[in-house]
């Protein structure tokens, strides 16, 4: 109260006694046009406004990063059981990313949603060196699911993207969509050997981005003559009235189905899980840019107080002598 | 493809193999009883959008949504 009355008092013989402060008392983060008219000491103002502002995203992005863990708890599980659904699928067919085929097709998966990190942007690192690897007389398209992946591609491989997909995660994921999905990858695409590209969730901090191949029929026929694994699918019995050929077309259809489904849930759960660690290291940052701040509003503060003093004691002792 | 054994009807209709599993699995959700129906149907929901790109340019987006598309 006495430090406002003298403040107060300070005031009234400043004009007369000094002019127009000068740069040099200004604080580095107060910049001219923001200090209120008229006003004598240093203004705290802006440093309040951005201390504010600093909280209220702090207080953001927590949320943001509870949120994102309630929604990893629940499709964690739902990943974890999808596994069972390829396994079988490879023991019997085999992944071989190293198949050597004519028409490759890269289904690119990756989120809607931003704010999650850089798992979109591994995906689509891969996706464009395997694009690159593939060689000369070969055909590489594109399948992009997601709208992230949408926008990186568009950027420099426009011609060789054959489909889009959105929206994919308005409803919780389900295998009837996923099976649709496949579906109407497998009625437009012409292909040989499908490679999907997805982060897979390892654990909460480690998502690795991984590539799944199915190969069509025709393929998987070419490649049980040249012996490996494929090449013990002629010592299975075949029940039924269904010849090798077609079982091997079901097969390959429902495996693209599973892997998909598969891949969709795991990059998923790696968005979620990326999208809590990016929170959470921004809320820490927040909160880095708040204790900073403080320390400068704080020496603003004194200093203001300092110079006040200053004035008023001087401004007296000039009354007196 | 070799024609010389008998297609499967679906398969002689156009259909795939999952749109076939996918028929039948809507069947056998459909046979259960009530408070589990209505939870199996809401493991049904379709919804995306898709489009076609030819030479670098998008068409229009298709919206394929509701409970099961075939």
């Amino acid at each position: 109260m006495a430090m406002a009355a003298i403040r107060r008092e300070g005031r009234r013989y400043a004009p007369l006694l000094f002019p127009r402060p000068n740069a040099a008392v200004r604080s580095s983060l107060v910049s001219e046009e923001d200090v209120p008219f008229g006003a004598r000491s240093i203004s705290t103002q802006v440093v309040r406004n951005r201390m504010k502002s600093v909280r209220n995203i702090q207080k953001i992005t927590k949320a943001m990063k509870m949120v994102a863990a309630s929604k990893l708890r629940a499709i964690q599980v739902r990943a974890e059981n999808s596994r069972g659904l390829w396994q079988p699928f490879t023991a019997l067919l085999g992944d071989t990313p190293s198949v050597d085929v004519k028409k490759n097709v890269i289904v690119t998966i990756s989120s809607d949603k931003g704010l999650c990190g850089g798992i979109n942007s591994t995906s689509v690192k891969i996706s464009k060196a395997l694009h690159k690897f593939s060689g000369p007389d070969k055909e590489t398209k594109y399948v992009v699911l997601g709208e992230k992946a949408k926008a990186q591609m568009v950027r420099d491989s426009k011609k060789d993207i054959l489909l889009t997909i959105a929206e994919l995660q308005k409803n919780p994921l389900n295998y009837t969509q996923v099976s649709v999905l496949a579906d109407d990858i497998l009625k437009n695409v012409e292909f040989d050997a499908l490679r999907i590209v997805f982060n897979k969730f390892h654990s909460v901090v480690s998502f690795l981005p991984t590539i799944s191949t199915v190969l069509s029929p025709e393929v998987v026929e070419r490649e049980a003559e040249s012996g490996g694994k494929l090449g013990e699918l002629d010592s299975y019995e075949v029940e039924g009235g269904e010849t090798k050929a077609e079982i091997l077309q079901n097969l390959s259809e429902f495996q693209f189905s599973c892997v998909l489904f598969n891949a969709v849930l795991e990059n998923a759960c790696s968005e979620q899980g990326a999208r809590m660690s990016a929170m959470d290291s921004s809320s820490r940052n927040a909160g880095d840019m708040l204790d900073r701040l403080t320390l400068t509003y704080n020496r603003t503060r004194q200093a203001s107080i300092t110079t006040e003093l200053i004035e008023i004691i001087s401004g007296a002792s000039a009354l007196e002598g | 493809m070799a024609s010389n054994a008998a297609v499967p009807f679906w398969r002689a209709a156009g259909m795939t193999y999952i749109t076939y599993s996918n028929i039948c699995a809507n069947l056998v959700r459909n046979c259960l009883k009530e408070p589990y129906k209505a939870e199996a149907l809401t493991r049904e929901k379709v919804h995306f959008s898709i489009s076609t790109w030819n030479d670098g340019k998008p068409e229009k987006p298709v919206l394929r949504s509701d409970t099961l598309e075939d």
